[in-house]
């Protein structure tokens, strides 16, 4: 139910930016009579009518509700904060993949992520991420001509 | 005799050395993807798209389509040895498999999903064969009105089937079309919401979306439940994998019943293959002189399932080439490597390339067999797959994610973007939103506005175009009837309730 209503209230503050950002298109006077607002406005309306329905079926589930509520397990906010770490790793990896190239940060990053997760193996963990990226920088630059990043590497 | 030409022409096609070799590796992979967790047939064709780019389109969409049903069969070895469905289509496999796998009773699930998936698999597709071109004639008679209400139904019954609640339904499908917003509007040539960012005029592409939205969220949570120690074991295969003649017997009639519901109900847009199964089982429950079996490893609730389930991809196929309408997220990523390699699929594609569409429809039969012989002899190896570590195939995924992606344009902004939807179908998954019809308003949306603005240009700005032909009111109608369905279908359940009530 609080999930709900977050999804209503994103729901509703996309659909404010979202006709907001409609109104910085340019109108033309030529052209085609339909403009290129016209859809984004239908898909505003839209929006709402959604946050609309959302709100119905909350209203029906908290009315459909037994008194006596179950009370759900506890989170592990510790899963969220991984998630997170994993997030922010990868976001990370990706601001240094044109610097270093793609062999190498994807080395790096596949070795961190493994020594994490698969714990205690790490010579399969570096052999695994170096063999894995540099074969399939190889493969995809090299032979199918795929434009992936060389960085640092002098081929 | 028009049909049989175009059969044996397809067959011309498909069965050149480089095409058979395509559909096996297309099959092969799919068979890898079906099995490992965390990567599904919409992102794995996804991030393929790029290594086809310098294939033939023919080549590429055969290899393509054999991903799309090869991970069907993958997908069932999971269900039985690991319980865990890799789809949502593979569930009642999952129950009754793993239940067969742990009297023992393993290779003969697998045996049965394998010899089902074939024989339903192979009435899909000579139904596909059939219907094919009396449907693409009907679509020929399409004007952007009907093609606009056609694409509305789809999306409304998407919606409406995809989850549990119509409005996250809705709100899916309305972000897919708001995301499609993005970039260059077409008509106008004026630039919609790129927020000055070059690599956003032309439009947030789809690869970027499904690979985000499907591999990298699917990466997230599989990290999320290493962490909680969820992650499922794989059980060991035992005993021989072949059937009794008993379990032959039960199977046989569960096998072409699935495969007579999968493919009705794979043409349904958004119906897929999760109700095709669960139909399946239901009709096989009632039926079975054994009902008290299900639940414990009754092997019809394997036969007949898995059987729908690999129908189903042949029925979806039905609305993808002969209206060029998709019907789920798998068949809309189609669509999309469909359109990347230059190609509309719809009616007129029976005309114009009719060795494409009748080569890919002929190279399904030829997979199927090819997935028989994997499946069967071979699946003792496959299923070494399911023992590699999940703390390393994780973040390969992810790797793998990167490549594809990058390959395409290698655009950093992209990258980032990929990123970003992974979060997003995490957090959709959280909170209980479907992925599926945001990747099909999202393929559609272009289409559907072009349809729209073509229908409105026709009728001098009249409404009334929509509803101005006998296919477009049926069309409006049934889209009408998706949005009405989660409403009326619970009143309709309450009253039947209260009438057998009343009667006891």
């Amino acid at each position: 139910m609080k999930a709900d209503r977050i999804i209503l209230a994103c729901t509703l503050l996309l659909a404010g930016i979202y006709f907001y950002a409609i109104e910085q298109i340019p109108t033309l006077q030529i052209g085609d009579p339909m403009g290129a607002k016209a859809i984004p406005r239908v898909l505003g309306v839209a929006l709402l009518i959604t946050a609309g329905l959302l709100w119905w079926e909350m209203r029906a589930a908290a009315k459909a509700k037994l008194p006596v509520e179950e009370a759900s397990p506890p989170v592990d906010k510790g899963q969220y904060v991984l998630v997170a770490v994993v997030v922010l790793w990868t976001a990370l990896y990706l601001s240094v993949f044109e610097w270093l190239g793609y062999a190498i940060a994807t080395t790096i990053y596949l070795t961190v992520l493994m020594a994490y997760f698969n714990r205690d193996k790490w010579l399969a963990n570096v052999l695994t991420s170096t063999l894995f990226s540099f074969g399939s920088y190889i493969a995809f630059a090299k032979l199918f001509d795929a434009p992936l990043a060389p960085g640092l590497l002098p081929f | 005799m028009e049909t049989l030409g175009h059969i044996l022409n397809g067959f011309s096609v498909c069965l050149q050395p480089m095409n058979l070799w395509y559909t096996f590796l297309g099959v092969f992979i799919g068979t890898i993807v079906g099995i490992l967790p965390g990567i599904g047939p919409a992102a794995s064709i996804a991030i393929l798209i790029p290594a086809t780019f310098g294939m033939e389109p023919t080549s590429g969409l055969i290899m393509m389509a054999g991903i799309y049903y090869g991970t069907k069969y993958g997908g069932s070895t999971t269900s039985i040895l690991l319980r865990t469905p890799g789809e949502a289509s593979s569930v009642m496999t999952s129950i009754e498999g793993y239940e067969m796998a742990r009297k023992g009773r393993g290779g003969a699930a697998l045996a049965v999903s394998a010899i089902g998936s074939f024989i339903a698999g192979t009435i899909g597709v000579v139904a596909l064969t059939i219907f094919a071109l009396p449907l693409a004639a009907i679509a020929l008679k399409f004007g952007p009105a009907e093609y606009f209400n056609l694409m509305i139904f789809a999306l409304t019954a998407v919606a409406s089937l995809a989850g549990k609640s119509l409005a996250k339904g809705m709100l899916s499908t309305v972000l897919g079309l708001v995301i499609a917003t993005v970039g260059i509007d077409l008509q106008s040539g004026q630039q919609r919401f790129t927020a000055g960012i070059p690599e956003l005029m032309d439009g947030i592409g789809f690869i970027v979306v499904v690979v985000g939205m499907f591999a990298v969220s699917e990466v997230l949570r599989g990290m999320e439940q290493l962490y909680k120690g969820t992650a499922p074991k794989a059980m060991r295969i035992k005993g021989k994998l072949w059937l009794t003649r008993e379990e032959w017997k039960r199977s046989i009639g569960p096998i072409w019943r699935g495969g007579i519901i999968g493919f009705l109900v794979g043409i349904l847009p958004g119906a897929g293959g999760t109700i095709a199964s669960m139909l399946s089982y239901s009709t096989e429950k009632r039926l079975s002189k054994h009902p008290e079996e299900f639940g414990k490893g009754a092997i019809e609730g394997v036969a007949g399932p898995e059987s729908a389930n690999n129908s189903d991809t042949a029925g979806a196929m039905v609305p993808l080439l002969t209206l060029g309408v998709p019907g789920g997220g798998a068949t809309a990523v189609m669509m999309g490597a469909f359109i990347m390699h230059g190609i509309q699929p719809g009616p007129l594609l029976f005309q114009s390339r009719p060795d494409l569409v009748w080569g890919l429809i002929d190279s399904m039969y030829i997979g199927n067999i090819m997935l028989l012989i994997l499946n069967l002899p071979l699946i003792g190896l496959f299923v070494r797959l399911l023992y590699i570590p999940s703390g390393m195939l994780y973040p390969l995924i992810v790797a793998i994610s990167v490549v594809g992606t990058y390959s395409v344009n290698a655009s950093m902004v992209e990258l980032y973007l990929v990123l970003g939807f992974g979060v997003l179908g995490y957090l959709f998954e959280k909170v209980d939103i479907p992925v599926a019809p945001l990747v099909l308003s999202l393929v559609l949306a272009g289409i559907m506005e072009q349809s729209f603005r073509q229908a409105m240009t026709i009728s001098d700005g009249s409404l009334g175009i929509f509803v101005g032909s006998g296919i477009t009111i049926i069309l409006a109608i049934m889209a009408l009837l998706s949005v009405a369905m989660p409403f009326i279908m619970p009143r309709l359940k309450k009253l039947q309730s209260s009438e057998d009530q009343a009667a006891a």
